[in-house]
């Protein structure tokens, strides 16, 4: 690398700014050190943010004026006591049910349309995956109210009225499950179209049903897709903010999530800066841990889902 | 199409491409509706049963194998789909991997394996099943020229061992040939003949089929009967159309295999021949053991690429090849009149095989000219 | 006989009625059939939705409950667009509408100059590329109230180190957060933060199907760095960028979690602001108006993206 951008540099003649004329000397080492300039630079406006969580947290909340980057203190015990304020661990438990019961039911109906858009032929199958794409592309806000109402029990079909689950999770999980469900279709049709041909009409003369091809074959499979799939509706899922804020009441024991939890210590505890910080870290842990176990899958499923259509 | 298949029976579908023999394929295993007809196994019409019911067992073309599932578990699939107890399993895919040789691959992976021992673990697959039919679809058709000639001469092994009926699907009439009992050949989704390799080989149905069979292909002259036999630019035959059911002036193809046309020395040996015909060598390909020899019309000194292509204006003769001969050389040549064979050319329906007996008293030997 | 069972063997005889119905259906019916549950769903949470919003507009508002009153044609959307409706609302459609399109125009600009060279640099090979990469990702999956978080303790006046010079030199003033044209500029650098990962992504990808090749005729040709950049690298790389930029944009224009968290949307009212707004104030009627307006406005993005899009592929001769 080094070498090729040296040869790169001395053929350059004219076209480049002053700095290569004054860098003719050692022009290798000052491209390499512009690069390592941006690479640091980036690094750190990314993972302030996140250092500054940990300043403030580790802060005895008293201490905290007049803040320099470093922490006046080293407080742990604001990460045993943020608890006993607010059941942060029932909004994360609520949070992480919504989150896995919305992923395996958007996988399980992923798997079958993207099974479809992959390997089978059909009629409209453009127009269809292009109507998911652009349903995706629509503000929650759209949604809202029709949903909020649906969901209180204001939709009536043929005289019986929808069920009451505003303040629950299925309030949540319901609009979750469509809403994220085209990502999903589109990272598994690409998987799936990747699969190579007739494995499902040799399973299906070895004695599968057309079903069983898909499940014991082509599911196992495209396992990497699905993970890929699940993960990112995970994440998502784990976000967002809209719906969870929206169609829940913020009571823990009625499903609300995260968003809740964190939004509890800005309304209650407006001053306790340490222990917004702390609370906030703990949000952040689950998906900071996902994204090193599972960086591969995210960057390929994030990819897949966006360049393939 | 109509076809049955004896229990027992292997039965080669061939045709080119697109011919609809996979489609027919297909359709047997049940991976394909037909829009219309039944499909009969063993006097079960399975016509509207998934393929998992029909007791059949397929070899794919492109093989496919599970990559997810190893040697001995892509052989015991089906098997354990149908909830058979291990032993029995055992004792099959121990029997399967036995007969095709490949007891030492049982735990690998798909992808570990060369194209010939994935084929075998795809043959084995079907043979632990035990099923009433074998489908295959070009099994061999991914293999290189080598390999796939020795697959041949095993899987007719197989047949004789298992005598399971089997229905192989491919686009080469060389392995046709070679390994069925019967040739069923297609074209345009229809059925051509179904016959013996020999008698699809001696007596073609018709003009698509006598060309499809045999390599190289047959010789077709376009010509038309008249009163003394067939006529045409640069072969004549003498024959009584009466005695052929055809009436003069019917646009007719005569058709002859290389290997029946014989130099004008050759003349023992060959009962009935036509007279000669003067000949002029074109281009020649010497393949060993014989020697492929374009004939053009003796008046012609040269041929252009277009004249060439048009197969009426040549002749292909294969001799031995201890034959003395080069190009541009003038020969005679005679045709053995046994072997040759009429279609209609509108129709391409075979007229005639062999055209000896309604000439015999003509005495061939003697050179005379047709009147006009 | 014996081959008479094998034909079935131990295979459970199935419930023709239903499951043979599946097994021997044309290949395109059954593609149908599996993508019917995934419409069922979209149909219910989205299209029936988005139609019933419609439906909803063009009805009055009732204060009482959630319903709507008579039916009034278009005269929501008169009353939203003239700015009627601006006293019951953090403020007019229009303000709205002029605020988060500047919050969309700047931040994915932002993000998209930031994610490009992100990737340009993660394109490269060095030790610890993939640490850097993860470091770069991280933003992408922190959630919307804790990202809000961190930027509302970065800059508010009593916590952050970072308000108090930026004031001196006239670039804040003292509250930024209850400040709508320092919020905005905040909102704009906390999203750029968080979302600048996902355009870095989408470019990467589209960095590494570049043939490699390219780069060395090019240089055989004699082209510098910038040379090789501006006329291999970025028409390359344009359909990608345009992908990202599709994305963000859309993303960028629902904006509100961030809001709702960092400043609240009587300071920035954001187009989402306005339609969660009138639905507290229980304004069905606008509220669905609001919405259905916001849903035209991004339409219109998206078709224009599209034509785009296409046109560039068509650029570089891809035939996708």
């Amino acid at each position: 690398m080094t070498t090729a951008q040296n040869t790169e540099i001395e053929s350059e003649g004219g076209p480049f700014t002053r700095w290569v004329r004054n860098a003719i000397d050692n022009p290798g080492k000052v491209h390499r050190a512009m690069f390592y300039v941006a690479l640091v630079f980036f690094l750190f406006t990314t993972l302030f943010p996140i250092y500054w969580l940990v300043v403030l947290a580790l802060t005895p909340n008293n201490l905290i004026v007049d803040m320099g980057v470093v922490p006046h203190g080293f407080n742990l015990s604001v990460f045993a006591e943020l608890w006993e304020l607010v059941p942060l661990h029932l909004y994360m438990f609520n949070s992480f049910v919504i989150a896995t019961v919305t992923t395996v039911y958007v996988l399980l109906v992923s798997s079958l349309s993207g099974y479809a858009f992959g390997r089978l032929e059909f009629r409209g199958k453009g127009g269809l995956l292009l109507l998911l794409l652009i349903i995706s592309f629509f503000p929650p806000a759209a949604f809202l109210l029709p949903l909020f109402k649906l969901f209180t029990g204001n939709v009536v079909v043929f005289g019986l009225h929808s069920p009451n689950l505003f303040n629950s999770m299925g309030a949540i999980i319901i609009p979750f499950s469509g809403l994220f469900l085209p990502l999903s279709v589109f990272i598994l049709t690409t998987f799936y179209s990747q699969i190579p041909d007739g494995l499902e009409d040799a399973a299906r003369v070895e004695g599968t049903t057309r079903f069983g091809a898909l499940f014991r074959v082509i599911m196992p499979l495209s396992a990497p897709g699905l993970s890929t799939a699940g993960i990112l509706t995970f994440i998502a899922v784990y976000n967002e903010f809209f719906f969870s804020f929206l169609l829940s009441t913020g009571d823990p024991e009625n499903g609300a999530p995260l968003v809740w939890g964190i939004l509890a210590f800005q309304g209650q505890y407006a001053s306790m800066y340490n222990y917004m910080a702390a609370a906030s870290l703990i949000g952040i842990l689950p998906i900071a841990l996902l994204v090193v176990v599972a960086q591969e899958k995210i960057v390929s499923g994030l990819t897949a889902g966006a360049i393939k259509e | 199409m109509n076809m049955h298949v004896q229990d027992g029976e292997f039965v080669c579908l061939v045709g080119p491409s697109g011919c609809g023999k996979s489609t027919t394929m297909e359709m047997v295993a049940g991976l394909t509706l037909p829009t219309e007809g039944d499909v009969t196994i063993s006097g079960t019409n399975v016509t509207t049963h998934p393929p998992k019911d029909r007791g059949i067992a397929m070899v794919f073309q492109n093989i496919a194998l599970f990559p997810h599932m190893n040697v001995y578990d892509n052989m015991s699939f089906g098997l354990r789909l149908r909830n058979f107890d291990k032993k029995e399993i055992d004792r099959r895919v121990e029997r399967a991997a036995d007969i095709l040789q490949i007891k030492n691959l049982l735990n690998r992976k798909p992808s570990e394996l060369s194209g010939g021992q994935r084929q075998r673990v795809a043959i084995g697959r079907a043979i632990v099943r035990e099923p009433e039919a074998f489908l295959m679809d070009e099994p061999l058709a991914n293999l290189d020229a080598k390999l796939r000639v020795h697959m041949r001469t095993e899987l007719q092994r197989l047949h004789k061992e298992l005598q399971t009926t089997i229905i192989y699907v491919t686009h080469d009439q060389a392995e046709a040939m070679t390994m069925s009992d019967r040739i069923a050949v297609l074209n345009d989704g229809e059925l051509q003949q179904i016959d013996p390799p020999l008698i699809c080989y001696n007596e073609p149905a018709n003009r698509f089929v006598a060309g499809f069979i045999g390599s190289p292909s047959m010789n077709f002259i376009d010509g038309e009967v008249t009163a003394d036999g067939f006529d045409s630019e640069f072969v004549s035959v003498e024959f009584d159309p009466v005695g052929y059911d055809v009436p003069v002036g019917t646009s007719v193809t005569l058709g002859i295999r290389p290997e029946d046309v014989y130099l004008a020395d050759d003349r023992d040996g060959v009962l009935y021949p036509t007279k000669l015909i003067d000949t002029v060598t074109d281009v020649m390909e010497p393949m060993g053991d014989e020697i492929f020899v374009y004939l053009l019309h003796e008046t012609r000194e040269t041929t252009t690429m277009d004249e060439s292509q048009h197969r009426s204006k040549q002749l292909l003769m294969s001799v031995d090849s201890a034959t003395e001969i080069s190009e541009e050389d003038h020969v005679a040549v005679f045709l053995d009149r046994t072997k040759l064979h009429l279609f209609d050319q509108k129709s391409g329906e075979a007229i005639a095989h062999g055209l000896e007996t309604s000439t015999r008293d003509h005495a061939a030997t003697q050179n005379t000219t047709p009147k006009n | 006989m014996k081959a008479e069972n094998k034909r079935t063997g131990g295979l459970p005889r199935p419930d023709y009625a239903l499951a043979n119905k599946i097994e021997t259906l044309p290949e395109e019916l059954y593609a149908y059939l599996l993508v019917v549950p995934a419409f069922l769903m979209v149909g219910v949470v989205a299209l029936w939705p988005l139609l019933e919003t419609f439906s909803m507009s063009l009805h009055a508002d009732t204060l009482t409950g959630i319903t709507v009153g008579e039916f009034v044609g278009i005269e929501n959307y008169v009353a939203v667009l003239t700015g009627q409706r601006a006293v019951v609302l953090p403020s007019s459609l229009w303000y709205a509408v002029g605020l988060t399109v500047a919050f969309t125009a700047v931040s994915v600009s932002l993000e998209t100059i930031v994610g490009l060279a992100q990737a340009l640099i993660l394109d490269q090979e060095f030790r610890g590329r993939a640490w850097v990469r993860m470091a770069i990702i991280l933003p992408w999956a922190v959630p919307v109230v804790v990202q809000g978080m961190m930027f509302y303790l970065l800059f508010e006046p009593s916590v952050g180190f970072l308000v108090a010079p930026l004031q001196e030199l006239g670039l804040f003033s003292s509250t930024p957060l209850a400040n709508t044209q320092d919020s905005l500029i905040l909102i704009t650098l906390s999203d750029a933060w968080k979302t600048s990962a996902f355009m870095a992504l989408i470019i990467l990808a589209g960095l590494q199907s570049i043939d490699r090749s390219l780069y060395d005729v090019s240089r055989v040709a004699g082209a510098t760095a910038w040379q090789r950049f501006k006329f291999i690298t970025f028409p390359l790389v344009l359909p990608a960028v345009l992908v990202g930029m599709l994305f963000r944009t859309l993303g960028a224009l629902k904006v509100y979690g961030l809001i709702e968290v960092l400043s609240g949307c009587q300071t920035v009212p954001s187009m989402s602001c306005l339609v969660v707004s009138a639905f507290r104030s229980n304004r069905y009627g606008t509220g669905a108006t609001l919405a259905f307006f916001t849903a035209l406005i991004i339409s219109l993005f998206i078709l224009v993206y599209l034509v785009k899009f296409v046109d560039s592929l068509r650029d570089i001769g891809g035939d996708s």
